[in-house]
């Protein structure tokens, strides 16, 4: 994917594609997550220092999905993805209870972000393989979830053994057939 | 009319002639594209003389020796390996593309940081940060020859002048109403040339940073643009599937080059402006003719989509880059395949010549750019070391230092 597939990525057909944005704190699993759904190998993930794009086949839709970096430093640069996005997907490391507030703020940024205003959003409270992960109701508690003014779905998950994704990724097929 | 003095040029060989008319110094070339080592000197003396009036009987002897001056430097043969300089831990977001001016002593990169520096070649120092772009910096370009100048296209719909000296900004073009990917200086450097995914092109003022006209008639995304040698002309590809040559002057449309099944993805001029080359998603590359507009050949070969296509500098040659992995080498007079570049293990997304026209660089998804001998097609060397894909590639004019961005956020400088 050189340059030139980006721009073309940059502009998606909005009757066959869906552009979709997986944002996150660091070591979130978005990396993990994209790799899972495209079916790849999962066992060499690094920390992401600019972005991963994959597209997948899904229901008759072409996903492009945009896994972008997640760390504090490059957190800011996160805007120049929002333009035409259909879904965010927001993923959670439910096990680093540490960083619930850290992720509500980054979390509570995007949802002022007027480009996203309206964009239906899914949360996917991951690692819920790891022993004290806490459970979603939890999570959306804590973050007030609650009151979102968008469509939105909290989707507990593991991206290591791919639980719970596809109920995800069903429920993003849902909703943007309803648009 | 009175000559003043001769000035050489190497790539591509030519002597340019430095004249007084009417009060005022001019300049004209006389190209020698077809110049080789062993070319007959006085055949070549006897055609000069024959088409140039300036160059009058006493001045024979000075032209020979510019002419054997110029074969001994197509002859010189350079077979240095090149190895790895500098990383240059350049930004913190992916690269884009990357640029050298005319001389090499300095280059440029661009980021999705929202950056592009300002690099010295010899010792891989940052000379300047050109910070205020509010999005992606991804076009990049130096007003070569002159070099003193700089412009950045960004994902922000803007485009910004800069001083390659200073790192001051003098001009931010606003009036796109999508993101900026291509830009470019006349060879003149009175004016910059912008292409945007909103379809259409602008031409602005250098030094008033006003916008002079906008360039409309495409139905997609406008992804490459490029001045002619002469820079009375200026050509656009889109994603429409078409190319649109532009009168510079008056902004009008000259031709549109219609045939393309698929999204272009380059399309270039060679050095002497009689042909245009465009390569697309559909495969293959066309070539036309650039004064009437009409598709002279098709270049067939490639089982993916042609990424890139590139001229070497006297415009007898045609490389190209494809999804396939591989690329070719054309001869652009008689369309045969000269050679398969193959190696790559994942697309190529750029190709360029040296400007001795003795070597291919081109840079891939296999995160290796590679050398080519275009007369045999082989491999010459690989280029390994950056962690993931690389974007861009460049030559500076000496065909001695090579540099390279990548989505691994460095650059590397190969000399």
């Amino acid at each position: 994917m050189g340059l030139l597939a980006l721009l073309r990525k940059l502009k998606s057909n909005p009757e066959k594609e869906l552009k979709i944005l997986l944002l996150g704190l660091d070591n979130a699993g978005k990396t993990t997550l994209l790799k899972h759904l495209a079916s790849e190998d999962i066992s060499h993930i690094t920390p992401t220092q600019g972005f991963n794009i994959k597209s997948v086949q899904s229901s008759g839709f072409r996903l492009n999905v945009w896994d972008i970096g997640g760390q504090r430093k490059i957190r800011p640069y996160w805007k120049n993805y929002f333009e035409n996005i259909d879904i965010v997907i927001y993923v959670i490391d439910s096990s680093d209870r540490k960083r619930f507030e850290e992720t509500g703020e980054e979390l509570a940024e995007l949802l002022e972000e007027d480009k996203l205003a309206g964009v239906p959003m899914l949360i996917f409270a991951n690692k819920q393989d790891l022993f004290n992960a806490a459970n979603a109701s939890e999570i959306s508690e804590g973050l007030g979830l609650g009151s979102m003014r968008r469509r939105w779905q909290i989707q507990p998950c593991s991206a290591m053994s791919g639980e719970g994704v596809q109920e995800g990724m069903e429920w993003v097929m849902q909703t943007v057939n309803k648009k | 009319m009175r000559l003043k003095r001769f000035l050489l040029r190497y790539y591509p060989p030519g002597i340019i002639l430095e004249y007084e008319q009417g009060g005022q110094t001019k300049t004209k070339s006389v190209d020698l594209l077809d110049l080789k080592p062993e070319t007959d000197v006085d055949a070549v003396l006897d055609e000069i003389s024959r088409k140039e009036p300036l160059i009058t009987p006493s001045r024979m002897d000075q032209v020979r020796t510019l002419i054997k001056k110029l074969q001994q430097k197509l002859a010189a043969t350079d077979d240095h390996a090149f190895y790895l300089f500098k990383v240059l831990r350049a930004h913190i977001l992916p690269l884009t593309n990357v640029a050298f001016n005319k001389s090499g002593s300095m280059f440029i990169t661009g980021s999705y940081d929202r950056t592009c520096k300002v690099w010295d070649t010899a010792s891989g120092e940052e000379l300047h940060t050109l910070e205020g772009h509010r999005n992606v910096v991804y076009a990049i370009a130096f007003n070569n020859p002159y070099g003193d100048k700089i412009a950045t296209g960004s994902f922000d719909k803007t485009c910004k002048l800069w001083s390659s000296e200073t790192g001051k900004c003098y001009h931010t073009f606003r009036g796109h109403t999508a993101e900026i990917v291509c830009t470019a200086f006349n060879p003149q450097s009175t004016i910059v040339a912008t292409g945007s995914m909103d379809t259409t092109a602008k031409i602005w003022d250098v030094q008033t940073g006003q916008e002079i006209s906008t360039l409309m008639g495409h139905s997609a995304e406008i992804i490459s643009l490029s001045f002619n040698t002469k820079g009375d002309q200026v050509i656009t590809g889109s994603f429409d599937h078409t190319v649109t040559c532009w009168d510079v002057r008056s902004g009008s449309r000259i031709h549109t080059l219609i045939g393309h099944r698929g999204e272009i993805s380059s399309a270039q001029f060679n050095w002497d402006c009689s042909l245009i080359a465009t390569g697309s998603m559909d495969n293959t590359c066309k070539i036309w003719d650039a004064r009437t507009g009409q598709c002279i050949g098709t270049l067939r070969g490639h089982e993916d989509e042609v990424l890139d296509v590139a001229f070497d500098y006297t415009g007898q040659l045609l490389a190209t880059a494809s999804a396939d992995s591989t690329g070719r080498v054309y001869n652009a007079v008689t369309h045969q395949c000269l050679m398969k570049l193959e190696g790559h293990e994942g697309e190529i997304s750029k190709v360029c010549f040296n400007p001795q026209g003795n070597k291919i660089l081109t840079a891939s998804a296999d995160k290796s750019a590679r050398l080519w001998d275009p007369q045999t097609g082989k491999c010459q060397q690989i280029l390994a070391g950056h962690s993931d894909e690389i974007f861009s590639c460049a030559f500076n004019y000496e065909g001695n230092t090579i540099i390279t961005g990548s989505k691994d956020n460095t650059c590397r400088i190969w000399r």
